[in-house]
């Protein structure tokens, strides 16, 4: 039943400042700190930006400057699909002898989703594949930039007067308290707010950049108020009675996507650059490392740090349930998977009464006390034929089967409440842990080089409704 | 009569009767499935029923034409890609063998382009539509020209589509377009030269006699 496999069926807990309980293949694994950390708790920085359809890198700086846009891509304004350029040719007057026409090619950009063309809204061919199409203008562009550098430049005082008052105090430490029109300014001189916040001694960069600002003459931007009117434009006089050409009406997801204009009519749709996506990397909170860090090139999907939880912490899967029924002891096949080359010692412990993180639970469960042994995953097992085949005394009644770096166990389940809702069983599960990532201690001592340390994880399983 | 010449007038006569019933048979078979000279038909096709399919149209292989509950009459210039569906079947509440209902004719314009997959049930098609792959026509729809169903839209209500509508998405958006699409007049040589060349093509008739013997 590919059900049971289905992710969100087994969860793990995370400890972070929220207590998350997401599926293994979702988390990642600070092997530094030795514990789980999900999304929510790592710190999340852009590495780099690309197309999605060009798959052209893009500095950060040039994306800033084009607005997060690709400059050869466009996006349909009909069903935001890539518009593809297609070529047709036409007869144009060779310019020397007007009387004769030769075949011109023209292009012109269409969607092969919905099969707009940019002739629909009346943009004319162009006679370049690319870099002929223009986006029309804001008409409010000049007013929007004039009162952005003054918000700037006000910010960047204020700024400077909250950090020459704070200098002049001389506090140990103050949480850096940030205004709206702060934010923006850190930004640009400064890493990022969240990081700026969890380095309590690092001394305060932005200071750096705003004094070379300080040097040069700061321009006075004076900027008019708005006039508000008291004359609205009346609706026009058959706004009630003439009939609504559908087709024409654009609908609000079109209309929002172009925010400068939002039409109103499908005519005035114009074609907008292509937004561009980022590769992102992640930090933990904690120690500072890098949990994942993606390759710069966009082609690639592979990682050059790739800590993810499933490659270092044994993973349960549910492989069979039986008839699951109120009050009656059932048997539950679980499998249990070891991801690390080195031969993983895994015990089972339930849960106590009154434990502060089994709040999930529905249903008693018995797991094995026995210490069940997984056997490393070898890379190369399934081309050699040779391989003898370790011997592990395996408990039968415990142990279903063996195979490889997997091992079937049972569970016992006696589900509590007969309520309508999934049975839910909650346990501990402790395995040894060795740190690879440690530094490596000059030889003086004869010991193993790595010393494992044993991990606790609380698991939740998901088993279903109970079946009369 | 030695039971010798019995045998040998039986014979004679069950040959005779065999060829009688081939030539009826032949006769039938081209009754039901004109193919008008230029039409590009390939053996593996699946042709049922009376059906006339017109000049220059290319019908692929494993693409089925079926006219159940009535005839159907293909224009030309059409492009009938794989697996494309083209059935004039009856509705679903009526009987296959009840009386009083009266065979309707499916028309099919010209330049139509049926796409890998596509079913279609309409019974009027007019010109230059283009029913993409997996897309599924109802009986009661009439396309007229210009038409683009996109692919995997099951539209099954029981309307005229307007002229060059575009009908896309997965909740089958409409929205009009200012040209109706190319007739796809360069794909359709190509095909005509190509195909002749890896498959066996089915007879065509001369559309001025309708009943001919052919030579197989």
């Amino acid at each position: 039943m590919a059900s049971l496999l289905q992710p969100d069926r087994v969860l793990y807990l995370v400890h972070g400042e929220k207590k998350i309980r997401s599926p293994l293949s979702t988390l990642y694994f600070c092997r530094y700190c030795s514990e789980l950390r999900s999304l929510e708790c790592v710190s999340h920085e852009v590495d780099s930006h690309y197309c999605p359809s060009c798959l052209e890198n893009m500095p950060s700086a040039e994306a800033k400057l084009k607005k997060n846009r690709c400059a050869n891509c466009f996006d349909c304004p009909c069903c935001m699909h890539t518009l593809s350029t297609r070529a047709t040719n036409i007869p144009a007057p060779l310019p020397d002898d007007p009387s004769k026409t030769t075949m011109k090619k023209a292009y012109y950009l269409a969607c092969g989703f919905c099969r707009w063309t940019s002739r629909d809204v009346g943009m004319a061919d162009k006679s370049v594949a690319s870099g002929g199409w223009q986006e029309p203008d804001n008409p409010h562009t000049q007013r929007i930039n004039k009162l952005i550098e003054y918000y700037q430049q006000l910010a960047q005082r204020e700024k400077l007067e909250r950090d020459r008052k704070k200098l002049a105090r001389r506090r140990p430490y103050m949480p850096l308290a940030f205004s709206q029109h702060t934010i923006h300014v850190v930004e640009k001189y400064g890493l990022g707010t969240r990081l700026q916040r969890q380095r309590p001694g690092a001394p305060i960069t932005s200071l750096a950049g705003l004094s070379l600002k300080e040097g040069e003459d700061q321009k006075e931007i004076n900027i008019e108020p708005a006039q508000a009117l008291d004359e609205v434009e009346p609706l026009p006089e058959d706004c009630y009675t003439r009939p609504i050409n559908l087709p024409e009406v654009t609908s609000l997801r079109q209309r929002l996507l172009q925010p400068d204009f939002q039409p109103a009519g499908a005519s005035q749709l114009h074609p907008k650059h292509k937004h561009l996506l980022i590769k992102r990397s992640l930090r933990c909170r904690k120690c500072e490392h890098n949990l994942s860090k993606p390759e710069f090139n966009p082609t690639s999907i592979k990682f050059k740090i790739q800590l993810v939880a499933v490659s270092y912490i044994p993973e349960v899967r549910i492989m069979s349930i039986p008839n699951l029924r109120f009050q009656k002891e059932c048997q539950v096949l679980l499998t249990l998977t070891n991801p690390v080359e080195n031969i993983t010692h895994v015990t089972l412990v339930g849960c106590e009464e009154g434990d502060p993180e089994d709040i999930n639970s529905t249903a008693k469960v018995m797991v094995p006390t026995k210490e069940l042994v997984l056997a490393g995953k070898d890379a190369a097992a399934d081309y050699d034929e040779l391989a003898e085949p370790q011997d592990f005394q395996d408990d039968p009644d415990v142990v279903a089967f063996r195979k490889s770096n997997k091992i079937g166990f049972f569970i016992k389940v006696v589900p509590q409440r007969e309520e309508d809702g999934d049975v839910t069983v909650s346990f501990k599960i402790r395995h040894d842990f060795r740190n690879l990532a440690a530094p490596i201690r000059p030889s003086e001592e004869g010991d193993a080089p790595t010393e494992a340390i044993w991990l606790t994880h609380h698991v939740e399983l998901s088993l279903g409704p109970i079946i009369a | 009569m030695t039971p010798f010449m019995l045998r040998r007038i039986r014979n004679r006569l069950s040959k005779k009767l065999k060829s009688i019933n081939k030539m009826s048979d032949k006769q039938n078979a081209q009754k039901s499935a004109k193919i008008a000279a230029g039409a590009v038909v390939c053996v593996e096709s699946e042709i049922r029923g009376e059906v006339t399919i017109g000049a220059r149209t290319v019908v692929h292989p494993k693409a089925r034409i079926i006219a159940e509950a009535g005839p159907i009459v293909i224009g030309e210039g059409n492009l009938i890609e794989e697996q494309a569906l083209i059935i004039n079947s009856y509705p679903e509440n009526i009987a296959p063998d009840s009386e009083g209902v009266e065979p309707k004719t499916m028309t099919i314009g010209i330049n139509n382009v049926f796409e890998v997959g596509c079913m279609s049930q309409a019974l009027k098609i007019g010109d230059n539509n283009v029913i993409e792959s997996k897309a599924d026509l109802g009986r009661n729809m009439i396309l007229t020209s210009g038409c683009i169903i996109g692919a995997c839209c099951q539209v099954n209500t029981c309307e005229v589509i307007p002229e060059n509508t575009v009908i896309f998405g997965s909740g089958c958006q409409r929205r009009v377009q200012t040209e109706r699409p190319q007739p796809q007049t360069l794909q359709l040589d190509f095909l005509m030269k190509i195909l002749p060349n890896y498959h066996h093509m089915k007879k065509t008739v001369k559309t001025t006699s309708a009943v001919t013997p052919a030579k197989n």
